[in-house]
């Protein structure tokens, strides 16, 4: 998947919502999202959530490259899961 | 394989049970605050509480970001969204708490353009989109959530976005946990630390608690196993008479955290005087706002704000469930006058709230034991 392809999903918005069960921004929750695909000079990435789609800002993990996991809260990836997950 | 099913092991879940039981000291009550509401809502969910001995006793801490956000702080958001040309923009739970004169699902009801946003960058993508309104982002939470308020900032000043303000209530860890530890009506023999937040400030923020409270407390993960292997760890540095931080969710917490994150956090915002908090009161240095750098980005700066502390309401004893006090059930209202479809008090707003969770799921087991 290239950056070019995707770039009109960058900019569609999170496409992550709260449900009935709990709000996952204001609980503190990290969502694991595989990246799709990249744009470096806007430190943006595209990630997937079991088919949801959400436009990621990286600054804090990067860098990022396609099928990189990382972990996600409010649409920001605090954690590169790929590159420093541990097995504690 | 999801990431997480690894760590819902019913069988290994029956081991640590059965370790917890084997630390326990017969005749000693053991009482473990979980800092952070997302513990609290996986206990409930999980029923994990229900496999501790009688005398694990977990009380539930401030640490859901939702439910410590005072009722004038609601009320000041509300007046910022009622301004023409406004779009007020917040997280979901934010919606519902109640401020003195309703929640902003209800004034958004009676008229003002208020909207749910999964991220402060979703809130800037809307003031692009729209560029003869002015949009705000009400921020709240821990400093999990913080460093995304800061780098949207970061990204409205590098793109030259005027239309877009923050309105900070962020707030941070430290400052209410030594609150709790100061308050004489509490005793705490351990802490279950909060996960997340310690992937951005790491483990070392929280040496004070074994250094000068003489409390033992591990970070956990949010999974069952996670926090059923920290009140391990706790229990046993109860047993060998150790006291120190110790990091069971090592898989994303470095010890050092994200060095990004306080960076940018430190660039973009500054520590409040003091902050208050929902049932809590005032507490020193525990509130963020907007750093002089980012002013001009701050909503509190472009929008007139009443700011008016209000009382809780008489029946609310949010106050006394956030520091473990009593507990949810224990309250007057709880269940009855205050329940999540119309909630008096913000710990029954969020899921991450203690009485929201303990009513979605364990009343009904509590009634069983009380008849």
């Amino acid at each position: 998947v290239s950056a070019l392809t995707r770039t009109s999903e960058l900019d569609a918005g999170s496409g992550v919502a709260c449900d009935s069960d709990h709000c996952i921004t204001c609980g503190d929750d990290g969502v694991p999202m595989i990246v799709l695909a990249t744009d470096d000079e806007r430190g943006l990435a595209l990630c997937d959530d079991e088919g949801v789609h959400a436009s990621i800002e990286t600054a804090l993990v990067a860098p990022v490259i396609p099928g990189d996991r990382l972990l996600v809260h409010a649409g920001t990836a605090i954690f590169h899961l790929t590159r420093d997950g541990g097995q504690g | 394989m999801k990431f997480v099913d690894e760590f819902r092991d019913p069988e290994l879940g029956r081991a640590l049970a059965g370790e917890i039981l084997s630390l326990v000291e017969p005749g000693r009550h053991y009482k473990l605050m979980e800092v952070c509401g997302g513990h609290t809502h996986a206990i409930y969910k999980y029923g994990l509480d229900d496999m501790l001995p009688s005398n694990v006793e977990l009380v539930h801490g401030p640490g859901c970001p939702v439910c410590v956000i005072p009722m004038g702080r609601v009320d000041d958001g509300i007046a910022v969204a009622q301004n023409d040309g406004v779009i007020f923009t917040c997280f979901g739970d934010m919606l519902r708490v109640p401020g003195s004169e309703g929640s902003l699902l209800e004034a958004k009801a009676a008229g003002a353009d208020i909207r749910m946003v999964y991220s402060p960058l979703d809130a800037l993508r809307l003031a692009k989109q729209n560029p003869d309104r002015e949009v705000v982002f009400f921020a709240i939470g821990f400093e999990t959530t913080a460093p995304s308020t800061a780098l949207t900032l970061k990204r409205a000043r590098t793109e030259g976005v005027k239309n877009f303000s923050v309105m900070c209530s962020h707030v941070t860890i430290v400052p209410p946990l030594r609150a709790l530890l100061e308050s004489p009506d509490l005793r705490l023999d351990g802490f279950i630390g909060p996960g997340h937040v310690s992937t951005i400030v790491g483990a070392r923020p929280f040496e004070f608690i074994p250094a000068d409270y003489g409390k033992p407390i591990a970070i956990a993960g949010f999974e069952p196993l996670d926090v059923m292997q920290a009140i391990v760890m706790i229990l046993r540095q109860l047993a060998e008479g150790r006291c120190e931080v110790e990091n069971q969710y090592s898989r994303v917490v470095p010890y050092e955290g994200n060095l990004r994150a306080l960076e940018v956090m430190a660039e973009v915002f500054e520590l409040r005087p003091h902050f208050e908090w929902r049932g809590l009161g005032f507490i020193s240095h525990s509130g963020l706002k907007l750093s002089a750098a980012y002013s001009d980005l701050d909503a509190e700066q472009r929008f007139s704000v009443p700011g008016v502390r209000v009382a809780d309401p008489k029946a609310c004893q949010c106050g006394e469930v956030l520091k473990g006090v009593i507990k949810p059930w224990e309250c007057k209202v709880f269940g009855s006058g205050c329940t999540p479809e119309r909630p008096i008090g913000t710990c029954m707003v969020s899921s991450e709230g203690a009485c929201a969770a303990y009513y979605n799921y364990g009343r009904f087991a509590r009634e069983r034991e009380v008849v």
